[in-house]
Parts: C-alpha cells; structure tokens; sequence
C-alpha cells in the first residue's frame, strides 16, 4: 500500500541520516502508535448517543439486521446520536446515525445511510482508518525530529516532501473508500436508488443550511452551526454529494444493462 | 427572543420573523407540542414544493430563537424529537412590544413619551 510505503521511505531516510539513533527514533514512534492504537480500541463512547433496542425501532433494527445477514458480518451495535442535524458514521463494530436523519429522510433512504455504514465495516474502514490517522501524526512527528536532530536541508525537504505525499495519498485513500462503501451499500439495499435519494437530501439540506446562513442579517443570524469536521485547507478527503451520486447512477444503470444482456 | 429588527411593511409576527418561520410559529402556538414530520404534513398543504428539511432546518432555528424546545421523545414510532412552544403567542407579543419600546426610550425618549401619551388622549 502507497501509504505504508511512504512510512517505510521516512524510516528509511531515518536510518540513513542518524543511523542507530534513527532506528531507535523509527522504534519509539511505532510503539507509540501501537499504545495510541489500542488505548482508541478500549475507548467506547459516551453521552449523548443511545444504543438502540429492537423495540424501539423495529423496521430499522430488522432492516440493518437483514443488510449484515447478506454482508456476512456480525450484528452491529446501533447508537443514535442526539444531534439534530443528519449524520452518520461507524466504528468498530458501531452504527451511529443522528436523530436529525430521522427528521428529514423517510425510512428507506435511513437505511441506505445505514447501508453505507455498514459497507464501511464489511470493508475494513473501521478498522484501517484510524490507523491510517495515526500514521498522519506519525509521520508528522517524525519529520519534525528528523529536522531538528539532522539539521539537514535536503533531508528536511525530503521529509517534508513525504509528508505531503502522505497526505495526498490519504485524502485519495479516504475518497475512495466511500466511494467503495456506496457501492457495497447498493448491494445490500432492496431499493438501491434510495441510496440516491438519500445522498440529495442530505445535499440539500447542507446547501440549504449554508445558504441561509450567508443569507442572514449578521445580527440575526442563528447560531446553528455544525461542529466542523476538521478537514485539512487543500486536500478534500470526502467526495462531494454530486459524485457520489454521479457514481450511484452509473453503478446502478451499470448493473441494470450487465442484467438484461444476460436476460 | 428579543427582536433584532422591526420590518414596517410586514404584518403580525411576520415583522419580526421570517415568513416561514412566522407560519410555522403560528401553527405550533395553536398545537403546543409537534414533531418536525407532523408540521411538515401541514406546512406541505400551503406550500406543496416544500421538503423535510427545510422545515426541520427552521424548527431548530426557532429553537436556536428561544421560541420552541426540542427534547428526545421514545414513543411507538421510535426515538424522536418533539418541539414545543417555550412561551404562548401572548407572552411573546408583550416580550416584542417590550423591547421595542425599551428601544425607543432609550434612543428617543422626549418623542416617545410625547407621542404616547398623545395615543392615550
């Protein structure tokens, strides 16, 4: 993998430049990452999320039920989010969709969210990426030692140079796997347009949100503000609601053509 | 809420709300308590273009203004939040009137006094 290959390149040049003290620099970093890794793993989550009981949501519990049968993964736990605004996401073995979602989808288009959560587990992303995300810290760290223990130009430009290679190759990681995760989604949804219809909503009510928000008089605009998801200034990480929607409509007339030349 | 600005031209609460905003206000004073959905069902009704979202979107802006509440409700149909009035049209009427009138005392006192009791004769 691109992004294991540009960690290796960094300890590389680690080794290179302070020999033993780089080594020992390379093994500390790792071990880090490892303790940081399995204290995130310990961690559950807290407050204003509720695990959702079969009784409480039926079709929902049972529709998420039936979508991991056909996954072939374990049963998933089912949080929702005290939040208003329509969100999801998943970790581990989690499902986490915001109350908010309930407010402006109907019960199909809240399970193909569902659906994509879950394509994200089947897919290992829970997994990886918070791996991936230490890796950014990693790299990060060890430039900035690199830097000050060589004091070396070229080796400083190198190092710098990795890290933005990193982050470009993580950004497009990341993209993709939604991209993966959509797809995986439309394989488990009886209605997979609904996965469509679900993403426009949720568009337009972004659109919408941030449109009223430029709108408003300064001294009467609302303090409805999304806490912003930390997103580097350049490089997007998440494709937008258009290509993925873009990409749905090809997926889907795609299977529908491969369907009837069998036919 | 304490209104930010007064628009002459409007009528009722609309001069100091937005004019979905006003509606929706409007009918939540005569219900009390509701789900975005259900407004959402009677909102359609005027305005047969209008989505989900925009009316949950200006349910918590409401919310956001002190007019309505929002809690998280188990009931048969699942967790949901349900909004309700945090004060009646009256009470809001008379925190409007207040204000402005505050306003005007402070800003044009001799004028303002003058001209109400010039209302009062």
């Amino acid at each position: 993998m691109e992004m294991l290959f540009l960690i290796f390149l960094e300890v590389l040049l680690a080794a290179i430049t302070l020999t033993q003290l780089g080594i020992k620099v390379s093994l500390v970093a790792f071990g880090a990452v490892l303790v940081l890794y399995a204290w995130a793993s310990t961690y559950d989550i807290k407050g204003r999320y509720l695990p959702l009981q079969r009784v409480e949501i039926p079709w929902l519990y049972d529709g998420i039920a039936e979508m991991t049968r056909k996954a072939n993964i374990p049963m998933p736990r089912i949080y929702l989010l005290d939040d208003y605004i329509p969100t999801a996401y998943s970790f581990k073995n989690a499902v986490v969709l915001s109350l908010g979602l309930f407010e402006v989808l109907d019960q199909e288009e809240i399970l193909a969210v569902a659906a994509h959560e879950i394509g994200h587990i089947k897919n290992g992303d829970t997994r990886t990426f918070p791996l991936l995300a230490y890796g950014r810290y990693l790299m990060l760290v060890f430039t900035i030692v690199l830097m000050v223990l060589a004091r070396n130009t070229t080796l400083s430009v190198s190092a710098l140079a990795l890290v933005g290679l990193y982050e470009i190759a993580w950004a497009r990681f990341h993209k993709e796997r939604e991209f993966l995760a959509d797809e995986a989604a439309l394989r488990l949804l009886k209605t997979p347009m609904s996965l469509k219809h679900a993403l426009e909503e949720l568009k337009y009510y972004e659109d919408l949100r941030t449109g009223m928000r430029s709108n408003a008089v300064p001294s009467i605009e609302p303090t409805i503000e999304r806490r912003q998801k930390q997103r580097p200034l350049i490089i997007e990480t998440h494709p937008s609601y258009d290509e993925r929607v873009l990409r749905i409509i090809i997926e889907i007339n795609g299977n529908r053509m491969i369907k009837n030349h069998i036919q | 809420m304490k209104p930010q600005e007064f628009k002459l031209t409007e009528d009722g609460i609309k001069a100091v709300l937005p004019p979905l905003e006003a509606e929706i206000m409007e009918h939540m004073w005569k219900i009390k308590v509701a789900t975005a959905g259900q407004v959402y069902e009677v909102m359609k009704g005027k305005h047969p273009d209008i989505r989900r979202s925009t009316i949950s979107i200006l349910m918590n802006r409401l919310c956001e203004r002190g007019l309505l509440e929002r809690s998280v409700e188990t009931g048969r149909g699942g967790m949901r939040y349900v909004y309700s009035v945090t004060s009646t049209r009256e009470e809001f009427e008379e925190k409007i009137v207040q204000s402005i009138l505050d306003a005007l005392m402070s800003n044009f006192r001799d004028a303002t006094y003058a001209y109400l009791s010039k209302i009062k004769k």
